[in-house]
């Protein structure tokens, strides 16, 4: 009950993206603090470190830099929340934060042989996302 | 009951005090587990700030000195700047609350506030 109340509480938009700017780094530290919970939680030290995931969520971040409407980043922000809470609520197993964060999108594909250099950049779109 | 009162009549322990005074690194010992007193050296502070710094990814680690500015000098930007803020929040075991996070922005402040903060260790 706890954790669906926290899950649709909505904070007010943000009015100005100095505001939003904030509230992202807000954020960005909230993760980076729970970041020791969710190793343990996932057992995640043996492939991880903490710098690593650190990093990672940075990048995730960094993704949506070119976002300048207050309100979008509001609703990215909305979003991160729902996924560090569900992170944190253990409604995720081991194989899908080492999916999605530890390796990564492209990880187990992205040029790991020498021989999938020449492979074809049609192959290697595919592999990587269906999002264009 | 008998031979215990015997035995103890003729065992005899001289009377001393513990000796504490003699020795400051044996008081030390006894506090181990305490949070007080083992404040680091800001020279210690200096290394492990730069340690923490330089095993940035995108840093070089030959440009870091401790007055170097994260922004200014590194080409970091302000994710990075936080990043960094939190990286040494995990070294030294702190929680910086977010107002000061948001001033540290070079090697110096993070030296000043770190050997300043009681509880860094």
């Amino acid at each position: 009950m706890a954790f669906a109340a926290r899950a649709v509480k909505v904070p007010p938009n943000s009015a100005s993206l100095e505001e939003a700017r904030c509230r992202v780094f807000d954020f960005f530290r909230t993760a980076c603090r729970s970041i020791p919970s969710i190793i343990d939680i996932y057992n995640l030290d043996e492939v991880v470190t903490k710098s690593q995931l650190r990093s990672t969520i940075a990048s995730e971040i960094r993704k949506n830099a070119h976002i300048t409407n207050p309100k979008v980043i509001d609703m990215l922000l909305f979003k991160g929340t729902e996924e560090l809470n569900n992170i944190l609520e253990h409604a995720k197993q081991r194989h899908h934060m080492i999916g999605q964060y530890v390796v990564g999108r492209e990880g187990l594909v992205h040029d790991r042989d020498p021989k999938d250099e020449g492979i074809s950049s049609f192959l290697k779109n595919f592999y990587n996302s269906n999002y264009f | 009951m008998a031979l215990r009162t015997a035995v103890l009549r003729h065992v005899r322990i001289p009377v001393q005090t513990l000796t504490l005074n003699g020795s400051k690194q044996q008081l030390w010992s006894l506090r181990f587990m305490s949070s007080h007193d083992d404040h680091i050296t800001k020279a210690e502070v200096i290394e492990r700030v730069l340690s923490v710094v330089k095993s940035f990814p995108k840093v070089d680690p030959a440009e870091v000195t401790p007055e170097v500015h994260f922004q200014k000098d590194l080409g970091l930007d302000s994710l990075d700047n936080v990043e960094i803020v939190m990286a040494l929040e995990e070294e030294f075991k702190l929680e910086i609350p977010d107002k000061e996070a948001d001033k540290i922005d070079s090697c110096n402040l993070a030296i000043e506030y770190i050997s300043n903060h009681p509880m860094a260790s």
